[in-house]
């Protein structure tokens, strides 16, 4: 689904080739300020990244598309500190997104709280501001709605546990276990254990500052118990 | 003027050509320098021959005062655009074309509550103009009325801006009287107060109106602004004792200039909230000043969005006289490609004024380099016991708001549009 060959973005990551393949879960590891949000947001075109190398999403080239046009390929970058938008209502944000008008407004809308009802959210949630006033639980469990509402083929998350209480962390491992499918692709930045049990990867990627270390669900309990240190 | 210089027979004879003035030219008539004037004679003889409500007009403003280019109000407005401003003063009008520039007033007499101003005139629809009890009473023509005249005529003072500029030339005062009597009514049924060029491009037209609002009255009033051609307003709010006061502001732009001059005399424990919106025009100013006397509670909402290539200049007087009055301003400001705006806000607060409580904001969002925005909040305190807080913001697009909307598959344009009508929200 997404293949990187030398990819390397300016003073933080230096020629990272893996491949992603269709149907597959894959949890990225490593230690602070190595480049894991760089690498999701490198993929998904943030300007200010100067990216080199090749990138390649179902076969077609991503390094002259802009991050819309990327997005609407299927890809979707989960923030590890999503964006407050005031005077923008989570749903109007659907709306725009998806770019939907008469009918299948209210279909739209039914869909949109019977996720966020599921994640647990107050009722009045598709009238609330986008990420303002919110939670950073909430604001995670906010990106889970929009992850799901989107055609979205392909979702890197930005550490999505972070904020999340124990009932929220149990939520977000049902939301990806019931999204995941044969013709999509989980990627998941965490340094959380419950989290990459709940998900049970098939493949786990250690960012380091001199290369990638790939491995299975065996690396991660080792750098659970050993530290980053030991791999 | 242009209607007034060629509906009455008094006026001139058609017998000759158009001519251009700049509003520097009729600027330097009427203060008297004759010596900077283009064409004196030939512009005194037509205004001589304007009736007498005009030159009544002219002589009243001559001995009260005038704009004063020096003054610190419009130091970023561009004045020196306005003041080249030409003005078609036609010496014969189309009449086939005069006749179809009439339908739009024509249809006013159809609509519920609704008020027509232009160019001194007012056109109020049918439901208006029945006289029965606790219905507005409109003073349309006041100078002819001397008992009315002397009452409101002291309200027009002298100031350094273009207020009094726009009274000379303004062929009538008219005033709109809202009675005790209506309780309520206005604020459940709105009055709709048009504002409407009847001529294209090339015209000024003037309007110096008094909206008073009588002693414990609610009324809601739904402005709307048509700038065709250049339109200079002058509309004094009498806001009575235990009244209250709800305006909501549309200005559109289609091709024309002007100026909005809007000063609210506050008798104690009125209301009043003001929601307005702008476009700007190719030059534009909309100025609010505000008398409080005591208890006055004040809201100021602006959320203006100035085209490509607009001009838009706003000065907010805020004068608070006596105890315990509240004032909240908060306008904000978009400035697309090549367009110029300027905020200048001011609490006057005098000694006596104790309890005041004011809170000035101007955030202005800039969305080009070539965007020209200016901010200045002013504060003026002469007492201690109040609070008073001001905040003013120039920036751009938050670009991490923006790749934030265009992951979720927005295109730039769309996004900016998202985040430009979130800030204004």
């Amino acid at each position: 689904m997404l293949k990187l060959k030398d990819f390397s973005v300016e003073h933080i990551l230096d020629n990272v080739s893996t491949t992603f393949d269709i149907g597959k879960t894959y949890v990225v590891m490593g230690s602070n300020g190595v480049g894991k949000s760089t690498l999701l947001h490198g993929i998904m075109g943030r300007p200010d990244l100067n990216v080199s190398g090749e990138m390649t999403f179902m076969g077609s080239d991503l390094s002259e598309l802009e991050t819309d046009e990327r997005a609407r390929l299927g890809m979707f970058v989960g923030f590890q500190a999503p964006t407050s938008v005031p005077g923008l209502s989570n749903f109007q944000f659907m709306k725009q997104a998806l770019n939907i008008s008469g009918k299948d407004i209210a279909e739209t809308l039914r869909s949109f709280k019977e996720v966020s009802a599921k994640l647990n959210l107050p009722d009045n949630w598709d009238k609330r501001n986008l990420n303002t006033d919110a939670s950073g639980g909430e604001k995670k469990k906010n990106e889970l709605i929009q992850m799901s509402m989107l055609n979205t083929k392909l979702a890197m998350l930005d550490e999505p546990d972070s904020g999340l209480d124990v009932d929220g962390i149990k939520a977000l491992i049902e939301q990806l276990n019931e999204w995941r499918n044969d013709n999509n692709t989980l990627i998941v930045v965490t340094h959380y254990q419950k989290l990459v049990e709940g998900l049970n990867p098939d493949k786990v990627l250690v960012l380091k500052k001199d290369g990638v270390l790939t491995g299975d669900i065996e690396l991660a309990d080792k750098i659970f118990s050993q530290g980053f240190e030991s791999v | 003027m242009y209607k007034n210089l060629f509906y009455r027979e008094t006026l001139e004879p058609t017998n000759a050509f158009d001519s251009y003035y700049t509003i520097k030219d009729l600027y330097d008539y009427v203060i008297g320098d004759n010596t900077k004037t283009k064409d004196y004679h030939h512009l005194k003889h037509k205004l001589n021959n304007f009736y007498d409500g005009y030159n009544n007009n002219v002589q009243y403003i001559t001995e009260t005062g005038l704009p004063n280019t020096k003054s610190e109000q419009f130091n970023h407005a561009n004045l020196h655009k306005l003041y080249n401003k030409e003005i078609l003063w036609s010496s014969e009008p189309n009449a086939k074309h005069y006749l179809a520039d009439l339908e739009p007033f024509e249809q006013v007499a159809f609509k519920k509550n609704t008020l027509l101003f232009n160019d001194g005139m007012v056109y109020p629809s049918n439901d208006l103009g029945i006289k029965k009890p606790f219905q507005l009473q409109i003073l349309d023509q006041i100078k002819v009325n001397r008992n009315k005249q002397d009452e409101y005529v002291k309200l027009i003072r002298k100031t350094e801006n273009f207020s009094n500029f726009t009274y000379a030339f303004s062929p009538f005062l008219n005033t709109v009287i809202v009675p005790s009597g209506a309780n309520e009514n206005f604020m459940k049924n709105p009055i709709s107060i048009q504002y409407l060029n009847k001529n294209s491009k090339g015209i000024l037209e003037c309007n110096t109106n008094i909206i008073d609002i009588q002693y414990k009255t609610k009324v809601h009033l739904k402005e709307n602004v048509k700038l065709q051609s250049g339109q200079m307003n002058n509309i004094i709010y009498i806001v009575r004792e235990n009244s209250e006061l709800v305006i909501d502001r549309i200005t559109n732009d289609y091709g024309g200039f002007g100026i909005f001059d809007s000063k609210f005399i506050c008798h104690p424990n009125s209301k009043i909230t003001i929601n307005f919106k702008n476009t700007g025009s190719d030059y534009y100013q909309e100025n609010f000043y505000f008398d409080l006397t005591t208890n006055v509670d004040l809201t100021l909402n602006g959320k203006n969005n100035i085209y490509k290539g607009h001009e838009y200049h706003q000065f907010v007087h805020v004068d608070s006289r006596s105890s315990d009055n509240k004032s909240i301003i908060d306008i904000k400001n978009v400035g697309n490609e090549n367009a110029s705006t300027s905020f200048i806000g001011r609490f006057d607060v005098s000694p006596n004024s104790v309890g005041f409580d004011g809170h000035m904001k101007n955030e202005n969002l800039m969305l080009t380099p070539n965007t020209k925005m200016h901010s200045r909040p002013i504060l003026d305190i002469h007492t201690k016991e109040i609070e008073c807080t001001h905040g003013c913001t120039i920036s751009n697009i938050d670009k991490s708001k923006l790749y934030y909307l265009q992951s979720r598959g927005l295109a730039k344009d769309i996004a900016e549009d998202v985040l430009v009508s979130s800030f204004l929200c």
